[in-house]
């Protein structure tokens, strides 16, 4: 096996450090190489034709490049030897810039040492690379939308118009979700239902879209691509396709009525009923806990629509993805004791207050007071109500409240300029386009604004006082008002925690639902294949969950346009005589990749390659495609072959933090000892014990493994999974006499190059106290003599 | 029913009716109460080091297996602090270092709950029902802090219990309002403003009394009562009674035996308004 190695100068960025003309040479004594070189930029086309060219000239099979970090020209050099008819995953990368003559500029000698290690163990593993296929595997183009709010109708329309089949599955009766709810809306105060409804029958119309509302998402099996969905649709005890929804014929006759939750409680609605009149599907239902089954509807249809003895109906599709927008729910006023919610007939929330300035809504657009009935000439907005709040276990900003109260106190001013308005507020944010100029407005319009967490409402005579420290003047102050509106904040919606179960999403401590990265992947979740928009990942306004749910239309298009996956050679896969089915792995499995089904079989479609089940697995069944055991272990074993430093120590980076924090510590030139032989690894949970017995067997001082910060695991809990694994290590170094410390476990995000640097500085300093491996078992055994 | 009795240093001092009133209403309830050994502080005079506050209230609730209960919120409150925060692990091995019995865990009662719970399972033990006496059911801070009992901003628990006793709770606004005496010394008048409004929102409530389960509120109610009087050339005139006092009331007991003697404003005009009305009934 032929092995071509190229050294590079990167200019002067390696070449001012370390001794080319050394490392070339060195590499040319390595076992199998046939070539090497000393390249002056071998990323430049005239580098990566001279690797081509040697591959010809001495039938290289595999190539080794070191250079700078394979998180940066790894997909360059593949290109480049699969231009060369290798197979793209024999190349090896030994990163001698970032994480050598970067952090090692004084110590040149050293660093040269350190590189030809570094070269050694990339040759040792290029030596045990294989030809791996990116397989291709065929997708559904159809996709599943849950939750028919606005974000849900965007992603919907979208992906319909572009093509795709798209299941929308609401769990109400009609989609629309909260936004149909609203009166004007900011930052244009127009008619919210005007520019929604349209948008509503546009879903009942499409073509493409199958719209399943009042029903429920019970079970998805599969992975990206394949996803088997199942769901019941509940029983409206109407025949949707002979309801008109006319609604005045059999709701005029219901003798039930109870509060519609659609006015939040201050409207009634019948037993039978629409949501609203834009309701999208327009059909009846009937709430089966009012209805008292007097059938006086069933008479009363002339369309013969209503049938009592409907029964829920089961569905079953397949999708390629799914995207998640299950919006939010507004937070509980009454627990807000203080505020007297559900006490005082004059404390209404801000959703409240929306259904009584709807000209559609309970009072035709009057804002009155409910105890009294009369216009209400003097209002408070509480802001940051279930918001901001540890007291109530909600610290995050609800994001909307702020302009949501400044748009109601607009519209309450203009349609009663003599109503006197007070906003008390803790911090007013109005940020994003156009919300500042919206903010000035509400205070031309003669709106006072007060800078205080009201700390109570009392009700004395009939009238509201609210108790408050004004932070600016630093007053205790007691101020009537005869409406109090809280500014609800946004949870997320309750009945979203069975979809999130049923997918494995995970949350945020805010409950959200998290995103793949809270930067850089906005609509993605943790899961192939599954993407989320809207309020589902945390309170926004209209115009971001639109544009969530558009960009996630857009992924989900891309990820299925081609009709097959193709599928990155990372996964892990099972020796099937080896497995003995204790299912350790598909409990470990972030994925839920792994089914043990005699025996253990990876879906390789789901796989991430984190490599967390390899390192547990007792019998060593599972193995990865990519950062194979056989290849760790020799690279463990050339990092140990020659020990030309103490202490040595053997250093095992995950790719997405620590790996990046090192190269980080690189580009910021930051200076850390040299001791360390870094070992590129997926996650911190790749890492097998038996990776880290054989490097201290071999006479390593120490192991450092690396990973993401705890909570930020690129695989969820690869990094606890991996500090498990080492403190029952820990144990067993104690059992048999060695120091603890020499294992060391430490977590750093990608942006951390300077706590990678410290933190190894600092092992380099304990195991120097710890003296070399192996002087505390003489020091045993001396006292054990004596 | 046992339970451990913590009575606090008030008892011992300038609220010996709390004590007294505890033990006889508790006795009249059937509730055996078993005084701890060896108690001290419950950490109230050194909230301000934590390890020494939390220490004495360990020494103390070290001392027995039952439920703890004391009839002091100021007590009730620091013992429970405390059992909240040994539930850190550290912070117990560090207490128990020094402790001679070792803290495990406790369970902490005020009599408030214990007197509610035993009255609404037995009806007929009030045999003096506090038929149409209105009476302000005042919480101050500290019962329902950490939560516990009840919930801190609308706690209902002392209503429930007047209702029991059949006397009429008033709508009290302020009930949960702080009695001042926190900032007695260093701030007099605004801890006076703030007992003046609390007892005029009381009076103004209809209230012929008030009910407290703190004896830092009752000093502020009661004993400063008459001061603020003069002070602001008002007449209050409402007696303010320990919970156990008002229940030993309805229980049959003595003024003796309640300590009433010893409230400063007189709460005896009251109990005969009570005897004479139930005479007229029977
Ligand atoms: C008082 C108030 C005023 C506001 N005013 C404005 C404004 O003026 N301008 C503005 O931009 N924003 C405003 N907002 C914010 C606006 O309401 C949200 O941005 C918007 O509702 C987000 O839409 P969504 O689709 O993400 O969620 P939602 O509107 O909550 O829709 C989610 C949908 O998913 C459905 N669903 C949930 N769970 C499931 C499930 N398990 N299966 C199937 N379906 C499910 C729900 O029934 C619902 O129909 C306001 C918010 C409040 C509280
Ligand atoms: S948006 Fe305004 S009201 Fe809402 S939580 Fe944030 S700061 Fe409070």
């Amino acid at each position: 096996m032929p092995i071509g190695v190229y050294v590079c100068h990167c200019g002067l960025n390696i070449a001012g450090v370390l001794d080319m003309d050394e490392l070339k040479r060195y590499a040319e004594t390595l076992p199998d190489v046939a070539v090497a070189r000393d390249l002056p930029f071998s990323c430049s086309d005239i580098g990566q034709e001279q690797i081509q060219k040697d591959v010809a000239e001495f039938k290289l099979d595999r190539v080794v490049v070191a250079a700078c970090s394979p998180r940066l020209h790894e997909p360059t050099f593949r290109r480049a030897i699969a231009k060369a008819g290798l197979n793209p995953y024999m190349l090896e990368m030994a990163n001698i810039r970032e994480q050598c003559s970067w952090v090692h500029m004084d110590r040149p000698a050293q660093a040269t040492q350190k590189a030809r290690d570094l070269i050694r163990m990339a040759v040792a593993k290029a030596a045990l690379l294989r030809p791996l296929e990116r397989e291709t595997v065929p997708v559904s183009q159809e996709v599943l939308v849950i939750g028919g709010g606005v974000a849900g109708i965007a992603a919907a329309l979208d992906l319909a118009d572009a093509g795709m089949h798209v299941y929308l599955v609401e769990r109400r009766p009609t989609i629309g979700g909260y936004m149909a709810l609203l009166t004007d809306v900011f930052p244009t105060n127009d008619c919210s239902i005007c520019v929604l409804a349209p948008k509503m029958s546009e879903v009942f119309n499409h073509p493409n879209i199958t719209l399943i509302s009042y029903a429920e998402i019970l079970n998805v099996e599969g992975s990206v691509g394949n996803f088997m969905v199942q769901g019941q649709k509940r029983a409206r005890y109407i025949d949707e396709k002979l309801c008109k929804g006319c609604i005045d014929q059999c709701a005029s006759v219901c003798p039930v009525e109870v509060p519609s939750e659609y006015d939040f409680g201050i409207g009634k609605r019948k037993a039978i009923y629409v949501p609203y009149p834009q309701a999208v599907p327009l059909v009846a239902c009937v709430d089966p806990k009012a209805c008292i089954g007097c059938g006086r509807c069933v008479e009363a249809c002339q369309a013969d629509a209503v049938k009592l003895e409907q029964e829920p109906e089961e569905f079953k599709f397949n999708v390629g993805a799914i995207i998640v927008a299950t919006g939010w729910q507004p937070f509980d006023a009454t627990r807000k004791e203080e505020y007297g919610y559900g006490r005082y007939r004059d404390v209404i929330t801000s959703l409240q207050l929306e259904r009584l300035l709807n000209a559609a809504g309970p009072t035709k657009g009057e804002v009155v007071r409910p105890s009294s009935g009369q216009i209400a000439r003097s209002i408070a907005f509480l802001q940051c109500v279930g918001s901001r709040d540890a007291t109530v276990g909600n610290i995050y900003c609800s994001r909307i409240c702020c302009m949501a109260s400044l748009k109601n106190a607009q519209l309450v001013k203009e349609k009663y300029p003599d109503t006197d308005i007070t906003i008390y507020y803790i911090d007013l944010r109005a940020g994003g386009e156009g919300y500042e100029e919206f903010y000035v407005r509400a205070q031309k319009l003669g709106i006072n604004f007060v800078r205080a967490r009201v700390s109570r409402i009392e009700q004395e005579d009939g009238d509201l006082y609210l108790i408050f420290e004004d932070t600016n003047t630093g007053e205790v102050k007691r101020v009537k008002h005869d409406l109090a509106v809280l500014s609800i904040g946004l949870e997320p919606d309750r009945s979203a925690d069975v979809i999130g179960n049923i997918l494995g999403l995970s949350r945020r401590p805010d409950r959200f639902f998290e995103i793949a990265h809270p930067k850089m992947r906005p609509v993605e979740a943790h899961i192939d294949g599954v993407f989320i928009a809207g309020c589902a990942s945390g309170p926004k306004e209209i115009q971001t969950s639109i544009a969530q749910g558009s960009a996630a239309a857009a992924k989900a298009f891309k990820l299925l346009q081609k009709g097959e996956l193709e599928l990155e050679p990372t996964s892990a896969f099972v020796d099937r005589d080896k497995c003995i089915q204790c299912k350790l792995c598909v409990d470990i499995c972030p994925k839920k990749a792994i089914a043990v089904e005699s025996p253990a079989y990876v879906d390789e479609a789901a796989c991430k390659g984190c490599g967390s089940c390899a390192a547990s697995c007792p019998v060593n069944a599972i193995d990865m495609r990519l950062f194979s055991d056989a290849q760790i272990m020799a690279q463990v074993r050339a990092a140990t072959e020659k020990k030309d430093e103490f202490p040595l120590i053997v250093a095992f980076l995950c790719n997405w933090c620590s790996y990046g924090a090192a190269d980080l510590a690189g580009t910021s030139r930051i200076q850390y000892p040299t001791n360390a032989r870094n070992i590129r690894v997926m996650c911190a949970g790749r890492v097998d014990p038996d990776f880290v017995l054989e490097a201290l067997r071999r006479g390593a001082d120490g192991v450092l493994i690396a990973g993401c910060r705890i909570g930020e695991c690129h695989y969820v809990s690869g990094n606890d999974q991996a500090l498990q694994r080492v403190n029952v290590l820990k144990e067993v170094l104690g059992k048999i006499g060695l120091d603890p410390g020499r294992v060391k476990i430490i977590w750093c995000a990608a942006s951390e190059g300077e706590i990678f640097a410290r933190q190894l500085k600092r092992f380099v300093d304990e195991l120097k106290e710890m003296g070399p491996i192996g002087t505390e078992l003489r020091a045993g055994e001396a006292q054990e003599a004596t | 029913m046992k339970l451990a009795y913590y009575p606090g240093c008030v008892s011992r001092s300038t609220g010996k009716e709390m004590d007294l009133s505890t033990r006889a209403v508790c006795e009249a309830l059937g509730i055996t109460l078993e005084e701890l050994e060896d108690w001290n502080c419950c950490g109230a005079t050194h909230v301000s080091n934590e390890l020494v506050a939390v220490g004495l209230a360990a020494r103390n609730l070290a001392q027995t297996d039952l439920p703890v209960m004391t009839p002091c919120s100021i007590c009730y409150s620091n013992l429970r602090t405390a059992a909240q925060k040994l539930e850190d692990r550290k912070l117990r091995a560090t207490v128990n270092q020094v402790l001679a019995q070792e803290y495990s865990g406790a369970k902490i009662r005020h009599a408030l709950d214990v007197i509610q719970e035993a009255l609404s399972q037995n009806p007929d033990l009030v045999v003096v029902p506090l038929q149409g006496i209105k009476v302000a059911p005042y919480y101050g801070c500290l019962l329902t802090r950490p939560r516990g009992v009840d919930s801190p901003e609308f706690p209902t628990v002392l209503e429930k219990l007047l209702k029991d006793l059949q006397a009429e709770p008033v709508d009290f606004r302020l009930k949960t309002f702080c009695c001042g005496g926190p900032i007695f010394m260093p701030r007099q008048k605004a801890a006076e403003d703030t007992t003046f409004k609390i007892l005029m929102d009381a009076k103004k409530a209809g209230a012929e009394a008030i009910v407290t389960v703190c004896p830092l509120c009752h000093i502020m109610l009661d004993a400063k009562q008459k001061a603020l009087e003069i002070k602001r050339g008002e007449k209050i005139g409402l007696p303010v009674l320990y919970v156990t006092q008002l229940a030993g009331i309805a229980l049959g007991l003595g003024p003796d035996e309640l300590g009433l003697n010893m409230n400063a404003v007189s709460p005896i005009p009251m109990v005969e308004r009570i005897y004479e009305k139930m005479a007229e009934q029977s």
